[in-house]
């Protein structure tokens, strides 16, 4: 009976890779072509243009210029972006872990409402509300002289790192903490109450059990965010005067004043292997967590 | 820790002001294996998860021991929960699966190791320690998750439907297990099922429910010959019911009604004066494995019987219950005990 029904029945699966392969050849060829020539493109000749002098030569004079002139502005950037992101981590943590673990209802509701308004502001409008907010005669420094806790004559502004940081996180938690609290909510509640039920209390089942199983979407969030940082020009511009300053504002400064691309294209390479560097470990983590798996 | 009694008092709970328990008393001895039985939807895991914590009681009291843990969170209460789902920690292996609930109390991770050792062998899972508990079966998973609320040595084990998972050739078997691991532990157990076989299997006591209260609290064989009433028979297995007639074998005062099962039914068979006896018409024959299940059309009544060999549709046949398989019902639906026995008694 077997031989029979081999016999009618050729194989099935004869012409089906074909047509499959080309169908999704034609689904995936629009997204192809648009990175290709709207990203990966740009990126190459960024990147050779980097390395190339005047003359078309190769040459590793732009990186070194690009150390020696904003070799501070890279690691000012290096610290902000690695302040902000220490910060945002540890407040998407709170603010995720409460959202999912709270007991007070009407808590969890008001603030579920309330952390996703900075998602819909602009970073052009974030950067001129902390312009307005942490100026010396800002909002903040008024509500602190008015009630007490500062004398105007100490006064100081924080449109310095402090305000690049707080502005950073301000527009980015909101971002992680959605993505993080989707994880976790998506986690099964058995798992805390299992984790509850053998006397874990609630700080525990946050660190021991939401949060390994919610880490690599955390990793997303937070490289999506390091990515937003390195790539936004208005906040430093509108927040820092001086220098050192991040290095999209330098990038910005070389093109529109010297129309230099060489050194511009050379700093931008910093950012990509930051970048790179970020996406190389969360890869790394999330590899070793499927094999172990 | 010393195995511990539990007592409800009038536990009552609400959820989204809708009620779901009504005032549950009951006793439960140190050690003894308590099953509760019920419809779904009956309230029995909404009763398991008060006991453990989760669930807020509107009203009344929970005991272990001597001391009221009403009012205690759950990581304070001490009762071990084997959940439906099992609730393993994907991201943890079998080992620290089982060895958390020992850090949480500080034990040192040697110990750990020598405890966490000594369970995976008494589960007959030796060396499973590192493997991911995704990568078990679901029998090897129950077990796991079982061995993670015994580590620690509860005064009270609380059971949601653990072997509904499984499939029927493993369910027995471990039913068998857990009664053994239970009975040798001496731990005081509560098992929600909705599997009344496994009930009658499995428990020392039975609390029966229905629409967020019990029915009857019982030991297997009690419960299993005097249900309290039609509706609790019926959930047990008792799938005819009969109105009673004249020369009926005698039955309780006052009793309009009798129930029994098909298993214990016969047809054509030699007539017995003190047996229940209906003649009928066969309305339907279905092959059951061990022999065959007759339905018969009595007048009004659809009734049915098993016998050995087949019988053509649409023949009469004469149904015949013996006497001690009668369950008699007054005309309120619930259980009488039959006359002669229950004056023995009295
Ligand atoms: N969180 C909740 N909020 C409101 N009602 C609930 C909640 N959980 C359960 N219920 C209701 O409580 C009743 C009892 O539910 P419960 O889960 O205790 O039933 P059960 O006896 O365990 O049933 P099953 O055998 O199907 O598991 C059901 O009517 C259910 O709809
Ligand atoms: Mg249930």
């Amino acid at each position: 009976m077997t031989t029979l029904s081999s016999r009618t029945y050729p194989p099935i699966a004869a012409r089906k890779p074909f047509i499959q392969s080309a169908l999704g050849t034609l689904l995936v060829l629009p997204a192809l072509t648009a990175i290709a020539l709207l990203y990966a493109l740009p990126l190459a000749r960024s990147l050779v243009t980097a390395f190339r002098d005047s003359n078309g030569a190769w040459t590793t004079e732009h990186i070194a210029r690009a150390f020696s002139l904003y070799g501070r502005d890279i690691l000012f950037s290096i610290g902000v972006v690695s302040a902000s992101l220490a910060l945002i981590t540890v407040i998407s943590i709170a603010i995720a872990g409460y959202l999912v673990l709270g007991t007070t209802p009407w808590a969890v509701r008001m603030l579920r409402w309330l952390y996703r308004w900075p998602l819909f502001i602009p970073f052009v409008v974030s950067g001129q509300l902390a312009r307005s907010f942490l100026s010396t005669n800002g909002m903040m420094n008024g509500v602190l002289v008015e009630t007490g806790l500062l004398t105007a004559a100490n006064a100081q502004s924080f449109l310095d790192w402090r305000g690049l940081v707080l502005t950073f996180a301000w527009k980015q938690i909101p971002f992680v903490t959605l993505l993080l609290a989707g994880a976790m909510a998506a986690i099964d509640r058995s798992h805390i109450e299992a984790a509850r039920n053998m006397g874990a209390g609630r700080l525990r089942c946050l660190f021991n059990i939401l949060l390994p199983q919610a880490a690599p979407t955390l990793w997303v969030g937070l490289i999506l965010s390091l990515v937003a940082m390195l790539s936004v020009l208005s906040v430093p511009l509108m927040l820092i005067a001086g220098n050192p300053t991040m290095m999209t504002s330098m990038m910005a400064h070389r093109i529109t004043y010297y129309g230099d691309y060489g050194i511009a294209n050379a700093l931008g390479l910093f950012s990509y292997a930051l970048t790179a560097f970020t996406a190389w470990v969360y890869l790394r983590l999330t590899l070793r967590r499927e094999a172990t798996a | 820790m010393r195995t511990e009694a539990l007592a409800l008092n009038d536990v009552t709970i609400d959820l989204r002001q809708q009620r779901i328990l009504e005032s549950i008393h009951l006793d439960v001895e140190p050690g003894s294996f308590t099953c509760l039985l019920g419809p779904s939807g009956c309230g029995k895991t909404t009763l398991l998860r008060a006991i453990a914590g989760f669930t807020p009681l509107s009203r009344g009291d929970i005991r272990l021991g001597s001391k009221s843990i009403a009012h205690l969170p759950p990581e304070k209460r001490q009762t071990a929960m084997v959940f439906q789902s099992y609730a393993l920690w994907p991201h943890m292996s079998v080992g620290d699966n089982l060895g958390y609930p020992l850090k949480l109390r500080g034990i040192s991770r040697a110990e750990r190791q020598q405890r966490v050792a000594k369970i995976l062998a008494r589960l007959e899972l030796s060396g499973f320690e590192n493997r991911a508990v995704t990568q078990l079966s679901g029998g090897q998973r129950q077990r796991v998750a079982l061995g993670r609320a015994l580590i620690i040595d509860p005064p009270l084990l609380l059971l949601d439907e653990p072997l509904s998972n499984l499939d029927a050739a493993i369910r027995r078997n471990l039913r068998g297990e857990l009664r053994r691991l239970q009975k040798s532990l001496g731990i005081t157990t509560i098992m929600v099922t909705h599997d009344q076989e496994e009930a009658l299997q499995m428990a020392d006591q039975i609390v029966l429910m229905r629409a967020g209260e019990i029915v009857q609290v019982a030991s297997p064989q009690h419960l299993y010959h005097h249900p309290a009433d039609i509706a609790a028979a019926r959930f047990l297995g008792v799938d005819n019911t009969v109105s009673c007639e004249e020369h009926d074998p005698p039955s309780a005062r006052g009793a309009t009604k009798f129930g029994f099962r098909t298993q214990d039914a016969v047809i054509n068979m030699p007539l017995n004066a003190a047996a229940l006896t209906r003649k009928g018409r066969v309305t339907d024959c279905l092959y059951t494995g061990n022999g065959y299940q007759v339905s018969l059309s009595t007048d009004g009544e659809e009734l049915c019987a098993t016998t050995a060999s087949p019988i053509a549709l649409g023949t009469f046949a004469t149904l015949q219950v013996p006497e001690s398989a009668l369950i008699s019902f007054g005309p309120d639906d619930r259980h009488m005990p039959p006359l002669d026995r229950h004056e023995d008694i009295a």
